[in-house]
């Protein structure tokens, strides 16, 4: 356990410059999103009223009243967080492939340590999970921030003022990274770890049997989501969409999810401690 | 003792180990010959347990390699192995962290030995550095077995001599070497048992104190001899 807490603090340590990066640009464009788009409304809402010599009120009437959310359903919110996202979807396959292809081979080290290999695959599995939640939590301690500078830029009578919960539950990206109950923060995140896993031992696969690893990865990631999403398919053939209750549904995806992990994750450590060569 | 029974290994269809049989002991210096492609990094890392093999047993002090192995014997490859981000002190650190048996009174003296400094960055280390390092990092470790995979490959001869000075001193003490090297000049007076290798199997082993005492054959003529054959 000792060892696998070394090894994730050091595979943290590795991507931290890179992921502190991630985050100024997260906060950075969402911050200057929040400014551009809250002056452009200013901006216009000003040019019409003395264009049509309107009254804040008749502006009102006509456009509306500006509200954070059109800030977050800009590319100014979403953009920064699907760089982010694709930067850690990429990291994925770097916190494998780097140990083989870098300058250096560490790969040797991290194979020849006293600890088990379990260590080493969950290390980078939490490394991973870890920074998503760093940068949700980040996301939720910036957007009070931002709404904050959103009504300093936009006067009062113009803006209309929802609470950053509600901001958040209606928005479709927040509504996914931010799930509103316990129950749907294990739903997410547990299909994301689903996914890491998938991945690393299609990744593993790649490293053991080299060519025809490509093959099998893919075919296993296939094979994956074809379990998944199962039972949506065999309803749809059945004809019968209502075949289970949504709780029941759920339920038959948790376990197929927890299937599909244990599966990955002991082929995985399967590869990494018998097939994997150097 | 590291004993390898019977190694059996194929890349594809290309057979690269054929039952290929030795032990090394504790206290000895055994040296892998052969030329290139035959089978000697393979064999060290199917040792190490960094390659998968079709057949055959590998036993280390009766023991199958596992983790609690990994505290028993040291690879010493012939790459960079360390992230090129460290430092050298960093590394130190690393290994500190992650072995109950580093020794880290022996690390500084290697450091010493061979005149390298902890703030030198890993990316910025020469190929004789890197070597260096690469050995400092295998001998600090309370080992019985280092397996070493040629550590003086591509280096100049003054880094060759001072590696080559770490087998006469404390620092191997009485521990178990497996070697494999093109530059035997610089190591054939210190080895104590001979592995020749050709196309996956072993061609001949033999004691060099006996081959010299008893039929006047240095580690060269007996090469010259099985491979010119």
């Amino acid at each position: 356990m000792n060892h696998f807490f070394k090894l994730l603090n050091f595979e943290i340590n590795r991507f931290i410059k890179i992921y502190a990066s991630l985050l100024a640009i997260v906060i950075i464009i969402q911050t200057i999103g929040v400014a551009v788009v809250s002056n452009s409304f200013v901006n216009r809402a000003n040019e019409m009223m003395m264009e049509n010599r309107w009254t804040q009120e008749e502006f009102i009437k006509s456009n509306g009243k500006m509200s954070f959310s059109e800030f977050m359903n800009s590319f100014w919110f979403a953009g920064p967080i699907a760089i982010a996202a694709t930067a850690l979807i990429f990291y994925i396959f770097l916190i494998w492939y780097r140990e083989w292809y870098g300058k250096n081979t560490f790969i040797y080290r991290l194979l020849m340590l006293p600890a088990s290999r379990y260590s080493i695959y969950f290390a980078k599995a939490l490394a991973i999970f870890l920074m998503v939640l760093g940068l949700v939590g980040v996301q939720i301690l910036v957007l009070p921030l931002e709404n904050e500078l959103f009504k300093v830029i936009v006067p009062n009578a113009l803006r209309e003022v929802l609470a950053v919960k509600d901001l958040i539950y209606t928005n479709a990206i927040t509504m996914v990274l931010i799930p509103s109950t316990f129950t749907q923060f294990l739903l997410h995140y547990s299909a994301g770890l689903m996914a890491v896993f998938t991945l690393f031992t299609a990744i593993l696969m790649e490293r053991s049997y080299r060519f025809k690893g490509i093959i099998f990865g893919v075919l296993y990631c296939a094979a994956v989501l074809a379990l998944f999403s199962a039972p949506l398919f065999i309803a749809a053939m059945l004809d019968m969409g209502n075949m289970l209750y949504p709780m029941e549904f759920l339920m038959v995806e948790i376990v197929l999810g927890f299937i599909a992990s244990v599966c990955s994750i002991l082929i995985g450590h399967q590869l990494l401690t018998k097939k994997v060569s150097v | 003792m590291i004993e390898v029974k019977n190694l059996t290994k194929k890349f594809g269809r290309r057979r690269v180990l054929e039952n290929v049989s030795f032990t090394a002991e504790k206290g000895q210096i055994t040296c892998l010959i052969g030329i290139n492609g035959v089978g000697k990094t393979t064999t060290l890392k199917a040792i190490m347990g960094l390659t998968p093999y079709k057949s055959g047993t590998i036993l280390i002090d009766n023991e199958p390699i596992s983790k609690q192995v990994y505290e028993k014997i040291t690879f010493i490859p012939d790459a960079a192995i360390m992230p090129p981000s460290m430092t050298i002190g960093e590394a130190l650190v690393f290994m500190q962290d992650f072995y109950s048996n580093w020794n880290n009174e022996r690390a500084l003296e290697l450091l010493k030995f061979f005149n390298l400094k902890e703030e030198f960055r890993i990316a910025e280390l020469s190929k004789g550095n890197t070597a260096k390092v690469n050995l400092l990092m295998g001998l600090a470790i309370d080992v019985d077995y280092i397996l070493m995979d040629e550590p003086f490959s591509g280096i100049d001869i003054f880094s060759r001599e001072q590696i080559a000075n770490v087998f006469t001193s404390h620092l191997i003490e009485d521990r178990g070497v497996i070697i494999t090297t093109h530059e035997i000049n610089d190591i054939e007076h210190l080895i104590d048992k001979v592995i020749l290798l050709d196309n996956g199997s072993v061609l001949k082993e033999f004691y060099t104190e006996e081959m010299r005492s008893q039929e006047g054959k240095s580690v060269i003529d007996v090469m010259r001899e099985v491979y010119r054959a």
